[in-house]
């Protein structure tokens, strides 16, 4: 009867009231819908770039752009936005209206003049279905610099939605080709990471080939022909200074720099061998890295600097190997069918990506640095030429078609979303920078 | 007369063609300006958004900053067996209740049996991996009770369907991301009798979270979260609100990857 009665007075007891226990396993993998209002004018007032209010539009257009061409966002057609953004919703967004276009979140912010000229562009990112503010960041520069304070906000909001880092405040360096195949011009270009802002940095006198940036993003290594002598190069974002690195007898080519901007890697052609060496930028003294009969080339550092992966046919065919970055240690990762080629560290030190020759097909693959886990990315015809966003989300590459244009391609890690990249002219040998500071 | 044409014709395309050729001569041979230094970026801290009213409180007590933290609720955590007043059944008791559940089942005529008893099975091995079965308790004691049947397993599986139909298709969990494979979320939600919300749901716990992956812990979280509030308000039995006011919702994207 006691037990009884404890008994019926625990079921009243709303604390044994248990919660209902679900498991859900699976979601849906779909773009994130956002809102990217345009930004609003804190005073309509004039700029070199433009008025404030212009200059609001813009900077959302950028931020939409970069946020849909991730495919983990999908910006929604202004044209379906109920209201638009005056200052005070900058900081009270009327939530209601955004969820009745489904947004799941929404990115605003405003654009004001400083009084020595420079724009500060506020940004902020709200989580609409719980009305909070996920997060918020002032960036000042000047009213010319506003596609890259509209990169950083794009940057700011993937990195609060995806919890990773953002990779839109970069840029990329390539060789843009035109001409016919037998006179091919071949010249150093850099754009933004989204095509933007794009020059030319070599007038095509001579053949380029492999530009690499350097950590600091203001020195881009190549290799040159000039003076029919293939060589590794330095060019100088800013001064537009080049500079053969040594009057090397002997062709180098493949250059890369390591992760503290201090050496450069690359291979040279030493009595018909070609080993991998590495140079004090400061001191210019070269060591050997590699000894091995056959070419070795392409090699890549991994972001700590320790290790260097490489390309080598010293077993018959072409494959990829991992070292020490004093060249000890050497062991061959990739065996599976076919070549591989062109490897390149993730800047997340987890994978290295490749090209994969085989079956008359160039594709783009990644592996981990034993050699597990091997995946490819693409399936065109001829995908070559990797290179990691700065969070290591992406790949960049060129594709060629049969008999066709080259361009330039990105892919995500799972292989979804390929996109092809704005070029004026056909573009190769693409290379991402890492994040701008 | 034809052939004067071809003249013009063959005229103006050379015209045309020397043009081009010099227009792209020309371009060809402008001197490269460097490229520019980089636009320096500063960051500033801008105005705050003042507290948004249109929330409820709850929203604060969600920031995901506490995602890590491992303490579930009071009201969530298993009894403690020490803290059980003396008069509760013993623990041999509760082995009765899949028995006495079937005595209600019998009389569930518009219920697909088959579909029913898979729903059991699969419900079962899992309650059973909890330390001690707050549910189980409960329809024990209801079972002793003398009115009891308002918690029973099988409609418990239906709901906890029911349930999951609805959030599933609102979670966009965020794939591949770096450690997605070994990520869970466990959300607390409350329901009012529409299926609406009430308030914003809490995060009791989280697995796989580290010291280096804390802002994709937190974005995961919130994907879970989202979820819910997107699909709310949920269709569920009125008649069984007893059942679903408060749900224990775990997110787990071992199916997607």
């Amino acid at each position: 009867m006691r037990v009884l009665f404890i008994a019926a007075m625990l079921v009243a007891t709303p604390a044994l009231a248990a919660p209902i226990r679900v498991d859900i396993n699976s979601g849906i993998a779909q773009p994130l819908p956002v809102a990217v209002p345009g930004f609003a004018a804190t005073a309509v007032q004039s700029t070199e770039a433009g008025s404030t209010a212009e200059l609001g539009g813009r900077i959302a257009q950028v931020i939409a752009n970069d946020l849909k061409s991730s495919g983990l966002f999908r910006p929604i057609d202004p044209q379906a936005y109920t209201t638009t953004v005056g200052a005070a919703d900058v900081t009270r967004p009327q939530f209601a209206n955004w969820r009745t276009i489904a947004a799941q979140a929404l990115v605003t912010g405003n654009v004001t003049v400083n009084a020595d000229g420079n724009i500060t562009v506020g940004c902020y990112a709200y989580d609409v279905f719980s009305a909070e503010e996920l997060t918020r960041q002032g960036f000042v520069t000047t009213a010319a610099g506003w596609r890259r304070a509209a990169h950083k906000c794009a940057d700011l909001v993937y990195s609060r939605l995806t919890g990773e880092s953002g990779y839109f405040d970069s840029r990329i360096v390539y060789v843009s080709e035109t001409g016919p195949r037998t006179r091919r011009i071949k010249r150093l270009a850099v754009m933004d990471q989204d095509g933007a802002g794009h020059r030319f940095l070599t007038q095509g006198q001579n053949l380029v080939l492999t530009p690499r940036f350097a950590p600091n993003q203001q020195t881009i290594t190549y290799m040159s022909f000039e003076g029919n002598r293939p060589r590794v190069w330095l060019y100088t974002l800013g001064s537009g200074r080049q500079q053969a690195i040594g009057e090397f007898p002997n062709m180098s080519f493949a250059p890369r720099f390591s992760p503290d901007g201090s050496n450069l890697i690359f291979s040279m052609a030493v009595g018909g061998n070609t080993d991998v060496y590495r140079m004090d930028i400061a001191t210019r003294r070269l060591s050997r890295l590699t000894t091995q009969p056959g070419i070795d080339t392409a090699p890549s550092y991994s972001p700590d600097g320790s290790r260097i992966v490489f390309e080598s046919d010293r077993g018959g065919s072409q494959q990829l190997y991992i070292m020490a970055a004093d060249g000890t240690g050497q062991q061959r990762i990739s065996f599976g069918e076919g070549r591989a080629a062109t490897p390149v560290w993730s800047p997340r030190g987890d994978l290295i990506a490749f090209t994969r020759l085989g079956g008359g097909r160039f594709s783009i693959g990644v592996m981990r640095p034993d050699g597990g886990g091997e995946r490819l990315l693409t399936n065109a015809y001829q995908d070559e030429g990797p290179t990691w966003s700065p969070n290591g989300r992406v790949i960049l590459f060129f594709r060629s078609a049969r008999g066709g244009p080259v361009d330039l391609w990105s892919v995500d890690l799972s292989g979804q979303n390929e996109r092809k990249v704005p070029t004026p002219l056909d573009g190769s040998d693409p290379a991402w920078s890492p994040l701008l500071p | 007369m034809t052939e004067r044409q071809a003249l013009i014709g063959a005229g103006i395309a050379h015209i045309m063609l020397f043009a081009a050729l010099s227009l792209g001569w020309e371009w060809s041979q402008q001197p490269l300006l460097p490229a520019d230094e980089m636009i320096p970026i500063e960051f500033v801290d801008i105005a705050n958004a003042p507290r948004i009213k249109e929330a409820p409180r709850q929203s604060m007590q969600a920031a995901p900053q506490e995602n890590s933290a491992p303490a579930a609720p009071a009201a969530t955590a298993p009894p403690e067996p020490d803290t059980v007043p003396d008069g509760v059944p013993p623990l041999e008791k509760t082995k009765e209740v899949p028995k006495k559940a079937e005595a209600p089942l019998a009389e569930a005529k518009p219920l697909d049996m088959s579909k029913l008893s898979n729903l059991i099975d699969k419900a079962l091995p899992k309650s059973r991996t909890r330390p001690l079965d707050v549910s189980k308790l409960a329809t024990t004691i209801e079972a002793a009770a003398p009115k009891g049947a308002t918690i029973d397993p099988r409609s418990a599986a239906t709901i906890a369907q029911a349930i999951r139909a609805q959030v599933a298709p609102c979670w966009n969990p965020p794939i591949g991301g770096a450690d997605v494979r070994r990520m869970t979320v466990l959300i607390r939600a409350d329901f009012s009798r529409d299926g609406r919300l009430i308030g914003v749901p809490v995060i009791v716990s989280q697995t796989g979270v580290t010291i280096g992956n804390a802002d994709y812990s937190r974005a995961f979280a919130e994907t879970a979260r989202r979820a819910l509030l997107r699909c709310s308000p949920l269709k569920l039995p009125i008649k069984q609100y007893e059942l679903w006011k408060s749900a224990e919702i775990n997110f787990d994207p071992e199916s997607m990857t």
